[in-house]
């Protein structure tokens, strides 16, 4: 399904000198994994903490701007790491990862999670004066549900990958 | 001793139903990673209040209490989930010295936030700003910091070690 040329590119990204000493280090890979766990823990933790508040549960006297500017800074920060050492660990064997399905499930499932929250931002928080504090539209807690479900299924199929590979 | 008590565990039926399935381990662990989440957000963000890293509209005495609730549950579900996966494969946590490090920072990680929520009901002020440089409560923000750290990093390099 892949073409040869997506494959050719894992190919060389796996031959880099850095993807090499990934591979072959027996302490490298266990502990660019550490950050990456510790990271997307952060940025799970954080993202839901918003999608609560989008779907009503907790405290609803707190303003959902404030708890959004309090948690943002922290799924920001964490996903660039997160990202920085994911991207380290495909390319230590990127030729493997490219065809495994569990995989290809979680970057589908990051860019469904990133197009909801861009649609959220540009269209759903437009009108967030008006629901700022009490109850929040529907279309919020779509946007909150959606995002929940999603970084479930992005952890379910990151941990699938452990056991596929 | 454990040796034995791990090769008895690893032969009930409830373990070896556990290990011939292939989704029960993935499911799990994924429930357990989710609950991390949990709770290692919630700790950090009450943490770097407690150091002075991090303000925010909401008094830390309000904060620490409304965290806790999140933080007690997830730690419940945590202990459950550890729980199947070590009946699942006995041997791979009991013996493993990341598992047990691990074991040990959980039980250090629980004290602490025992005495978080005791201080806390205390003294309405604990860890404010407004009650100056309050040693305790930063050094406290700072343990909470490095054992979730440490709980998450050795429970990763449980698969690494033996």
């Amino acid at each position: 399904m892949l073409s040869e040329g997506i494959r050719e590119a894992c190919r060389w990204l796996q031959d880099l000198p850095l993807s090499v000493v990934v591979r072959e280090s027996e302490w490298l890979f266990p502990t660019i994994e550490t950050l990456h766990v510790l990271a997307l823990v952060l940025v799970v933790g954080s993202i839901w903490t918003i999608d609560f508040r989008l779907l009503g549960f907790g405290n609803r006297q707190r303003p959902f701007s404030h708890v959004a500017r309090e948690m943002l800074p922290w799924t920001w920060s964490a996903f660039v790491l997160a990202a920085a050492a994911g991207s380290l660990m495909f390319a230590s064997k990127a030729v493997k990862y490219v065809d495994n399905i569990p995989f290809r499930l979680k970057m589908l499932c990051l860019a469904l999670a990133a197009i909801n929250m861009l649609t959220f931002h540009w269209l759903g928080s437009r009108r967030l004066a008006e629901w700022d504090t009490g109850t929040t539209p529907s279309s919020a807690k779509f946007a909150g549900a959606a995002s929940l479900t999603l970084w479930i299924a992005i952890v379910a199929a990151g941990r699938w990958i452990g056991f596929t590979t | 001793m454990i040796s034995e008590f791990c090769d008895w565990l690893s032969t009930t039926g409830i373990s070896i139903a556990f290990q011939s399935s292939t989704w029960f381990v993935p499911l799990v662990q994924t429930m357990h990673i989710l609950n991390v989440a949990i709770l290692l957000t919630t700790v950090f963000v009450v943490s770097l209040r407690l150091i002075g890293f991090t303000t925010g509209r909401q008094p830390v005495a309000e904060l620490i209490g409304k965290s806790l609730t999140p933080i007690w549950i997830s730690l419940g579900v945590l202990l459950l989930t550890g729980i199947l996966l070590t009946v699942t494969e006995p041997a791979r946590e009991l013996l493993n010295w990341a598992f047990r490090a691990k074991m040990i920072l959980v039980f250090v990680l629980a004290a602490l936030l025992g005495v978080l929520q005791n201080r806390n009901r205390r003294s309405t002020t604990f860890g404010s700003e407004s009650s100056g440089a309050d040693a305790t409560a930063r050094i406290m923000g700072v343990a909470l910091l490095l054992i979730g750290t440490a709980i998450v990093t050795a429970g990763r390099w449980i698969a690494y070690v033996v």
